[in-house]
């Protein structure tokens, strides 16, 4: 059995929760649900206290290092979003934008392009479901993009029907 | 030619890399008599302002740091606030700094860059795009204005151009990716400086741990 993080951006009582939820337990895995909607994670500011000051602990106190435990404590995570200008919504890229204590400020170079340090020993597995209008190929190269630099694993972009795709890559 | 520019900067002002390129970027610009108005995201007081300009100017710039190989988010919210122009000749350019040295690191964020303006019913014109800018606020005054001086030089190419022309933007942007000699080179000794140089600035910000600590080390693989 796989634990999943399904992040999920979208009203609590959206039915594409559900059928996501539904869809990645029937494929025998235990999803932990993290409402973020009413949460107003505020945006990165960019200060690099987690880089610099206390490192790997954000210095916006929000709430958000509940998320960082729980990328690390999980097998895989699934981004649920809206969309907004064939975009991820604004919601759900503060929520990515403030993965950055995740990565320490040292560089290494993997396959000819600088990269951060990962902070743990952690391999992480990323994928985006999202209910909306989207460029679907554009999502999948920002997704592949984003896990290049936590050094991990694209899952994919999946628009909220073919939830299912998602749930086989897992 | 008045150009609005628009700071999708997540910084206040007084420490932004993005309002100190805003600001050299100007300098040339101007040079001719056109004219340019600023407003800054990272201060929402100033977000309405940035809209009506938005609305009622063609020629409108928007400058800010690379976040997860993409737009910042609360630039993302701006933009999403804003009504698509109908039968409107806006022209939308776009320059994109980031700490990186090479400008592999934002053909993501170009791509959908390119995709952007049409969503806002605005024409694109040209991405420009600067890797390496961490420093930007650290260096000393004669070093920064090095640092800054090919913006002010791009200012003057987009007062006579109205946009970015791609072979210039591709010129600027330089490197695309490290040179073979210049991975070796940091392999062998620019890790180690880079390490030094980050642990000095860190303890004379009053970092008391290390840097490669690991807060969270308890949590991995072990869901609550």
């Amino acid at each position: 059995m796989k634990k999943i993080l399904l992040v999920n951006t979208l009203p609590e009582n959206d039915l594409s929760v559900s059928n996501v939820v539904q869809a990645l337990e029937s494929e025998d895995n235990k999803v932990q649900v993290f409402y973020a909607y009413e949460k107003n994670f505020r945006p990165c500011v960019g200060c690099n206290v987690c880089w610099l000051i206390t490192p790997g602990v954000c210095s916006q106190r929000d709430g958000y290092d509940e998320l960082l435990k729980a990328y690390l404590a999980n097998d895989a995570v699934i981004f649920l979003s809206g969309t907004t200008l064939n975009f991820v919504d604004c919601k759900m890229k503060n929520i990515i934008d403030r993965m950055l204590p995740l990565v320490t400020m040292g560089i290494h170079i993997v396959d000819g392009q600088c990269r951060h340090i990962p902070r743990y020993d952690k391999k992480f597995r990323f994928g985006l479901v999202y209910s909306g209008v989207a460029d679907n190929e554009y999502l999948n190269y920002w997704m592949e993009r984003v896990t290049l630099n936590f050094g991990g694993e694209s899952l994919g972009a999946y628009p909220v029907s073919d939830v299912k795709g998602v749930s086989a890559c897992i | 030619m008045h150009l609005v520019i628009i700071s999708g900067a997540t910084r206040p002002q007084p420490k932004s890399n993005t309002a100190k390129i805003i600001a050299a970027f100007q300098k040339g610009f101007e040079e001719n008599g056109n004219t340019t108005e600023v407003w800054y995201l990272s201060d929402r007081k100033q977000w309405d302002n940035a809209k009506n300009a938005f609305e009622s100017n063609e020629h409108i710039l928007i400058a800010f740091p690379l976040y997860a190989e993409n737009i910042p988010g609360i630039m993302l919210e701006f933009l999403s606030g804003l009504k698509p122009k109908h039968n409107s000749h806006t022209k939308l350019a776009f320059i994109i700094q980031g700490g990186f040295p090479e400008a592999c690191q934002s053909r993501c964020c170009e791509a959908y860059l390119k995709m952007l303006p049409a969503q806002l019913g605005c024409e694109y014109a040209g991405t420009l795009i600067k890797g390496d800018m961490f420093g930007l606020g650290m260096v000393d005054d004669k070093n920064r204005e090095k640092m800054l001086a090919p913006f002010v030089e791009m200012g003057r190419h987009f007062a006579e151009k109205s946009c970015f022309e791609k072979y210039v933007a591709d010129a600027f942007a330089t490197p695309e990716y490290m040179p073979e000699k210049q991975i070796r080179m940091f392999n062998m000794i620019g890790r180690h400086i880079s390490k030094f140089f980050m642990g000095s600035i860190a303890k004379k910000l009053g970092c008391k741990g290390n840097l490669y600590d690991k807060p969270y080390e308890s949590s991995v693989n072990n869901p609550v």
